[in-house]
């Protein structure tokens, strides 16, 4: 039988003051990362890469296109699985970075849409199509809408948590759908580019630069669920003592500065 | 690996594409700021707000044991 010493990693994950902390000494070198990884990924995608044969310069745009849709995907998963974790353990935690994740998603959703609007009316001839890929990212963006507006819903936070987090949970179907849209109805939108079992269907010098860029993104999802549920824990629990510490420190600090 | 552009007017126009790849750049890039400069605002917004209570708090206790 396990000891009950095992689970302490659990629930010190758990405990909001603790990822503050622990988070609080990742933030410089996440941001630098992510700033390099990005900047050098753009130049790369946007100036030395190769044309596209038949798309010409458009085709850059898969630069940004790629990375944001790989992390409005990914990003869904994990905000279902904070909400699943919330749900079984009552983690107050996970509610935070479900909460934090709605408003990531919904924006990398649309911006999965829209740099693929903008590809599509050079490439296709059209702004939009109501084809099986992007209508089911259209309802991966309604989901994340709906998360976060269930969370201001109720007069109770934990009433809130919970019908977002089943929102959550019920909404992974439609992550499969996604995924295999671009096989079950062979519409306008190609088939994956990347797949994990098999070779990338580009060639080299154009897929180096899009694998910085996926790796630049997860960096970028990182950092900003980090930030959004440290600013979260402040909020929930502006009760505690070690956040009125801080927000006392910090006031004192801001008030030394205008002083000087 | 070579830059693919002679100058920056022909980067800036990508062979008629320019418009769409600048638009698809340039808004992501502020979306993608916005994800970050929002939490580090309401960061702040946090913080003063529990100060400020916290300030208002031990007023009225102060004021409380004058009064006794």
């Amino acid at each position: 039988m396990a000891s009950n010493r095992d689970w302490t990693w659990f629930y010190r994950l758990g405990s909001p003051r603790w990822f503050y902390e622990t988070t609080g000494r990742w933030l410089p070198w996440l941001w630098t990362l992510t700033l390099l990884l990005l900047t050098a990924g753009l130049v790369w995608g946007l100036g030395y890469a190769p044309q596209d044969a038949k798309q010409g310069n458009s085709f850059r745009i898969i630069y940004l296109h790629v990375p944001v849709s790989f992390l409005a995907l990914a990003g869904y998963y994990l905000m279902a699985i904070a909400g699943a974790i919330g749900l079984i353990w009552k983690m107050k935690l996970s509610y935070m970075v479900m909460k934090s994740a709605a408003p990531i998603g919904a924006a990398l959703t649309f911006l999965a849409l829209f740099t693929g609007a903008v590809w599509g009316k050079p490439t296709w001839g059209t702004y939009w199509v109501w084809d099986a890929r992007i209508t089911s990212m259209l309802i991966l963006l309604f989901l994340y809408l709906g998360v976060l507006a269930l969370q201001y819903a109720f007069h109770s936070q934990e009433s809130g948590n919970k019908a977002s987090a089943i929102l959550a949970l019920v909404g992974t179907v439609n992550i499969p759908i996604i995924y295999k849209s671009v096989d079950w109805w062979y519409t306008l939108h190609q088939p994956a580019t990347i797949k994990l079992t098999s070779a990338p269907s580009m060639h080299i010098d154009m897929f180096q630069p899009l694998l910085m860029m996926i790796i630049a993104l997860y960096c970028f999802y990182a950092l900003a669920l980090i930030l959004f549920t440290r600013a979260e824990i402040l909020q929930r629990e502006r009760k505690a003592a070690w956040v009125c510490e801080l927000a006392l420190q910090a006031d004192k600090d801001s008030a030394g500065e205008a002083e000087e | 690996m070579k830059f693919q552009f002679d100058s920056f007017q022909q980067m800036l126009e990508m062979a008629g594409h320019g418009p769409y790849v600048w638009t698809a750049v340039l808004v992501s890039l502020l979306v993608m700021g916005w994800l970050l400069v929002r939490p580090l605002q309401l960061h702040r917004a946090n913080l003063k707000s529990i100060a400020r209570q916290l300030r208002r708090e031990q007023r009225r206790r102060g004021a409380g044991e004058e009064k006794q």
